[in-house]
């Protein structure tokens, strides 16, 4: 798994290189939009970790330079900058996440897996929390290793739950992906599937768990105990 | 006139324009008046020529050819009842006196000369019997009994003659005068009230530029030339103002970068190590430093920048939004965090970015102090407010106002707050002309209530429409 970083603080890099490297990556770093830009041109890499405040430009005018070249490598931006402008121009540019300065490096690493797990990413099919694991091709839900074989609803929830964990799923997304426009849709469909999901995941001893956040939707995330 | 210094300038103008009248009024009523007593006295030296001329012509050639003075009978009345006002004697060329009004006279005059071509002009001090003072004059007269000599004289305190003219002039003329000052006084000032309008017109624009209108400048045109210089200096100085704005702005940004990015190598070199309990404290360390790192910038940026509250904002959609970037938090601190009445659309006119930062600031402060197991409920009514309760301990009535305050925290408190997070929910919620307090939470605990303007227009006709874009 070979990541790109653009960032010119050297001791940045140098720590954020050993932390990535630790979690299984190979980092090739570099510290201008320049050379950035000739590394992408070059190298077919996995993701790239871009920070805005560049000294020879932009980091913004690189990633839209990027995507208009057709490159479509998963690009997460580093900022310091947390205006809502920012924010919303990155993800505008093309940008497939961002993380505000300071952030915790596990923080980055799984922003960094999360993106290489996205469709068409580098890390496979298998997606993990805790012992709970998802093999979005076979569809095949493991707890521990052993199999548990919930109905197709609760599987397709648990995919985005799994896809997207540590962070809410809204509750409007889930209705709007399981549920097509001619289907009838009670008002506590999802809510009974989570029920019946949840007490699998804790009858098979999963160490991981779905919060309800009430009226915005769910999160899975693992158990910290 | 320092003490005029600090009051208006129509009343300062005013003031100086009424001392002005009745200094000028003064001077001229005392010119008048000085003008009246000239004018008295010649006219009183012209009436004592006339007597003299009347008394030569009543002295005439006696039987003996000698000169004869005799008053008519209507003159001898006015001279008789007069006797101490006027006195006369008439003298021939040799210096013979034909007759006088008394023996005092007559004394007096005969060891003076006769008169010569020129009239001569007298004061007689302390004089005869009532020893009063005389104005008189001694002239020659060519009459029927040929060239004589008269000398006439007035006494001085008697001069009622200018008397009667003064008071004649004061009833008469004199009363006008103040209404006249009053008249033109009144005209003056509203001339400078209307000659102030264009001054009282710009201090209107000029009162409603803030931050958030730096780009406004004062009108130019039509102004009177006094003040034209000083708009056009002003508007110079809004100039350099927008600019210290914008470098202010500037400063900002650079400065969280400047800070953002050592800590941010902080914090990964922390990650780095593998260690003990005292590792954990640093990190909470860092994570305290790198918090109020983010208000210091947030209270800055609001100092700074004022906020732009123009944009139609969904209540309920920032709300959904901040409960979904918080709930991880919460879900680490073993509590719960729950939206209520976001699925209909409340808008009103904001700012995104300040609402979602005020409501964020205050669902930290919920799951900082609501009990472990408890749940923070953020709610959004249609009457847009947004309210945010926990289960902690509640404020304290005596509290509940210093808790906006900068750098307020409560006693004991321990922990990550700085004590700006609701200091910075107060400065958003003053841009957006809205409110916010602290009340207790029904069942313990507080709740804190963000009220904001309503925007009528926009309720219902785009409700319920919303299309939420989550990624």
């Amino acid at each position: 798994m070979r990541l790109l970083l653009i960032e010119d603080e050297p001791r940045l890099v140098e720590l954020l290189a050993a932390a990535l490297g630790r979690a299984g990556f190979v980092i090739d770093s570099v510290g201008t939009c320049a050379d950035g830009r000739e590394a992408l041109s070059l190298m077919p890499y996995d993701a790239a970790i871009l920070d805005l405040g560049l000294p020879d430009g932009d980091g913004l005018a690189l990633l839209a330079e990027t995507r208009s070249s057709g490159n479509c490598v998963p690009i997460l931006i580093l900022t310091a900058r947390d205006g809502v402008e920012d924010r919303v121009g990155g993800l505008d540019s093309g940008a497939d996440d961002y993380l505000v300065k300071p952030f915790a490096t596990e923080e980055l690493i799984a922003r960094v897996k999360a993106l290489l797990r996205r469709p068409g990413g580098a890390l496979g099919t298998v997606l993990q929390a805790g012992n709970v694991t998802f093999d979005t091709v076979g569809r095949d839900v493991k707890v521990d290793r052993k199999s548990i074989t919930p109905p197709r609803r609760e599987i397709a929830i648990l995919e985005h739950l799994m896809r997207r964990v540590g962070r809410v799923v809204p509750k409007a997304l889930l209705e709007e992906k399981l549920y097509g426009m001619g289907d009838e849709l009670e008002s506590n469909a999802i809510p009974v599937h989570i029920h019946h999901l949840r007490r699998k995941l804790l009858e098979a001893g999963a160490s991981a768990e779905i919060h309800t956040v009430r009226g915005v939707g769910y999160l899975l995330c693992e158990n910290k105990s | 006139m320092r003490w005029l210094a600090g009051l208006s300038l129509e009343f300062q103008l005013a003031v100086r324009l009424a001392a002005l009248y009745v200094v000028a009024t003064l001077i001229g009523v005392a010119a008048l008046v000085y003008q009246a007593y000239q004018t008295a006295d010649s006219l009183g030296d012209l009436d004592l020529r006339r007597r003299a001329v009347d008394l030569a012509a009543l002295v005439t050639l006696g039987d003996d050819a000698k000169p004869q003075f005799s008053l008519s009978s209507k003159l001898a009345g006015v001279y008789e009842s007069s006797a101490d006002i006027f006195l006369f004697a008439i003298r021939d060329p040799n210096g013979q006196l034909i007759a006088a009004s008394n023996s005092d006279v007559r004394n007096l005059v005969s060891s003076w000369p006769v008169a010569s071509d020129e009239p001569n002009y007298f004061r007689l001090e302390e004089f005869g019997r009532t020893e009063q003072n005389y104005h008189g004059l001694t002239m020659r007269v060519d009459s029927g009994a040929g060239t004589l000599s008269i000398t006439i004289a007035r006494a001085a305190n008697v001069s009622e003659f200018v008397h009667t003219i003064l008071r004649e002039f004061v009833f008469d003329v004199a009363w006008t005068i103040p209404l006249i000052v009053f008249a033109t006084l009144a005209i003056g000032i509203l001339a400078i009230r209307r000659g102030l309008q264009p001054l009282r017109e710009i201090s209107a624009q000029a009162a409603a530029i803030n931050p958030a209108s730096l780009t406004v400048r004062l009108r130019q045109e039509n102004l009177p030339a006094e003040i034209g210089p000083l708009v056009e200096a002003m508007n110079h100085a809004l100039d350099r103002l927008e600019k210290g704005f914008s470098v202010q702005r500037q400063f900002t940004a650079n400065a969280a970068h400047e800070l953002r990015t050592p800590l941010a190598v902080v914090s990964a070199g922390l990650d780095q190590l593998q260690g003990n309990g005292e590792l954990a404290k640093l990190k909470l360390d860092v994570a305290r430093m790198s918090r109020l790192v983010e208000q210091l910038l947030r209270v800055a940026r609001l100092d700074a920048i004022a906020l732009d509250v123009s944009a139609t904002v969904d209540l309920a959609a920032v709300a959904a939004e901040v409960v979904e970037y918080m709930a991880p938090l919460a879900v680490a601190r073993g509590v719960s965090l729950a939206a209520q009445g976001v699925d209909h659309a409340v808008f009103i006119k904001g700012s995104r970015y300040g609402i979602e930062d005020a409501i964020r600031n205050l669902v930290e402060n919920g799951l900082s102090h609501t009990r472990a197991g408890t749940e923070v409920v953020v709610a959004v009514d249609e009457e847009a407010f947004v309210s945010v309760a926990d289960r902690g301990g509640g404020v304290r009535v005596e509290d509940r106002d210093r808790i906006f305050e900068r750098f307020w925290r409560a006693r004991g408190a321990g922990g990550g707050g700085a004590g700006l997070g609701l200091a910075i929910v107060k400065e958003i919620m003053k841009a957006h002309h809205g409110s916010v307090c602290v009340e207790d939470n029904l069942g313990g605990g507080a709740v804190f209530i963000l009220q904001f303007p309503k925007a009528d227009a926009f309720q219902g006709s785009v409700a319920d429409d919303r299309v939420k874009l989550k990624r």
